[in-house]
């Protein structure tokens, strides 16, 4: 079972979960969200699409003007608690790193909190267990929030994606999060170039099978565009090309900013695995 | 003795099963129909094993009591429209209806079954010679001399129901139940 705040799921679900971006100038959708009507208009439309989960972010990722917590509280608090009362059957994610602004969402409604820097808060795992939450543990090898990898190596980057991750869900665990509310991710891109982030791609049933769910957030980001020399807006293609692959390795969540591609690439690959009846075949068995 | 004329599409096997069943009401039909049958019924004509699959399934072929019903495989055309799996053949519905008259009127008419148009039309009709003698009684070769020949000994029929009538995917499927006193 995996149980995501007040929702729970069966143990081999997979889970489409939708980018909703509270922020003026995230690198997909350059702030096309950032008026809190076309945020509400996004929701409505990825629900519709069929997500299972919303990921509400007030931050960018990439390096920026600094937010500081007040800022990011207005951002993101109310717009969960406006979210959680229009959508009460919706998981509801949050990504922040900061534990105040996690204790604010939950409090307002949010069953995730969607921790993107790997740990960097020590105080988050408390407030997921206060919550009784789930928390997606992830692994950034050790990179200072909002920042981008330069010059970094590994010896082995999925042994350290796997030894951090699990570091990290022990700390969850310890701290009282539920077993079956603790999701692990590698974090593509994060503490990564592109060869790791390949290289993650490529190992990631390592992850699958550590007793916890694998998230991948893979949705239009450089390792494709730098794979194919594709700008942002030209990266579906290649962002499904991964898909499929964790698909068949066995990634339960995917973070995405186009959910019904998305859905119906991880649905594909998981019928020709066997995992998943196809949804209504006759041609030749009338 | 209860005898019951289901078709054999693959897509009533467990083997070929889908999220949303394509085939819903004719599984509900043909599950229906084998359950009123009995257990251990003897099966005619089921190819592709696939009626025998699920009596199965449902315990039905094996549970040791006497085997007195019948279960008949066959269906009509599967031509019956341009997606049809033989394609569209305008002489289908026609072959279908008279094959519908004969089993649930006439069902003596079924010994005169044109076998060739059947395999025509890719029609599984294979088991409908023995239905037609469970139905009709002895044909004319199997009768006494004259002088002792009481006459045509007919069984006494009664059509308990058709069940299901229809081809949503160009095949002619039916489900009928028959008493055979």
């Amino acid at each position: 079972m995996m149980r995501l705040g007040r929702h729970t799921f069966g143990a081999d679900a997979t889970l489409m979960m939708a980018i909703v971006n509270r922020t003026p100038d995230s690198f997909f959708d350059k702030g096309a969200t950032w008026d809190e009507s076309a945020a509400y208009e996004r929701v409505r439309a990825v629900v519709a699409d069929g997500a299972e989960i919303v990921d509400i972010g007030g931050i960018k990722a990439a390096p920026g003007a600094e937010i500081g917590e007040a800022e990011e509280r207005a951002r993101v608090v109310d717009f969960v608690a406006g979210v959680r009362e229009e959508f009460p059957d919706l998981v509801i994610s949050v990504d922040t790193w900061r534990a105040s602004v996690a204790d604010a969402v939950c409090a307002a409604g949010a069953d995730v909190i969607n921790d993107a820097w790997g740990g960097a808060d020590p105080e988050l795992v408390d407030v997921a267990a206060k919550h009784d939450v789930a928390l997606v543990c992830t692994h950034t090898g050790g990179a200072t929030v909002r920042t981008r990898p330069y010059r970094r190596e590994y010896d082995d980057v999925m042994a350290s994606v796997v030894e951090d991750c699990l570091a990290y869900a022990g700390r969850a665990l310890a701290a009282g999060v539920a077993a079956e509310s603790i999701v692990i991710d590698p974090a593509h891109d994060f503490g990564k170039n592109t060869f790791h982030s390949l290289e993650v791609t490529r190992r990631l049933g390592e992850m699958v099978g550590l007793g916890y769910p694998v998230l991948v957030s893979l949705s239009n980001k450089d390792f494709v565009g730098e794979s194919l020399d594709a700008p942002v807006g030209e990266r579906l293609t290649g962002t499904l090309a991964a898909t499929a692959v964790c698909a068949l390795a066995g990634a339960q969540i995917y973070r995405v900013h186009q959910v019904v591609p998305t859905r119906q690439t991880v649905d594909m690959v998981l019928t020709i695995a066997g995992r998943r009846q196809p949804a209504r075949a006759i041609r030749g068995i009338q | 003795m209860r005898i019951a004329l289901v078709p054999g599409a693959l897509a009533l096997s467990p083997r070929y099963a889908s999220i949303e069943d394509p085939v819903a009401e004719l599984r509900a039909a043909v599950e229906t129909a084998l359950d009123w049958v009995g257990p251990q019924p003897r099966l005619l004509g089921d190819a592709h094993g696939v009626i025998g699959e699920l009596l199965e399934r449902s315990g039905s072929s094996s549970d040791g009591q006497t085997a007195d019903g019948v279960v008949v495989v066959a269906n009509g055309s599967a031509t019956r429209s341009e997606k049809a799996p033989g394609h569209f053949d305008e002489r289908a519905l026609a072959f279908d209806d008279w094959l519908r008259e004969a089993l649930t009127v006439d069902p003596g008419e079924l010994n005169h079954l044109d076998t060739s148009l059947a395999e025509e039309l890719w029609a599984d009709v294979e088991a409908i010679p023995e239905l037609a003698t469970l139905l009709g009684g002895p044909g004319p070769a199997d009768f006494a001399p004259a002088e002792t020949d009481p006459g045509p000994q007919r069984p006494r029929v009664r059509l308990i129901g058709v069940d299901y009538d229809d081809d949503p995917y160009g095949v002619k499927y039916w489900v009928i139940r028959w008493e055979v006193a």
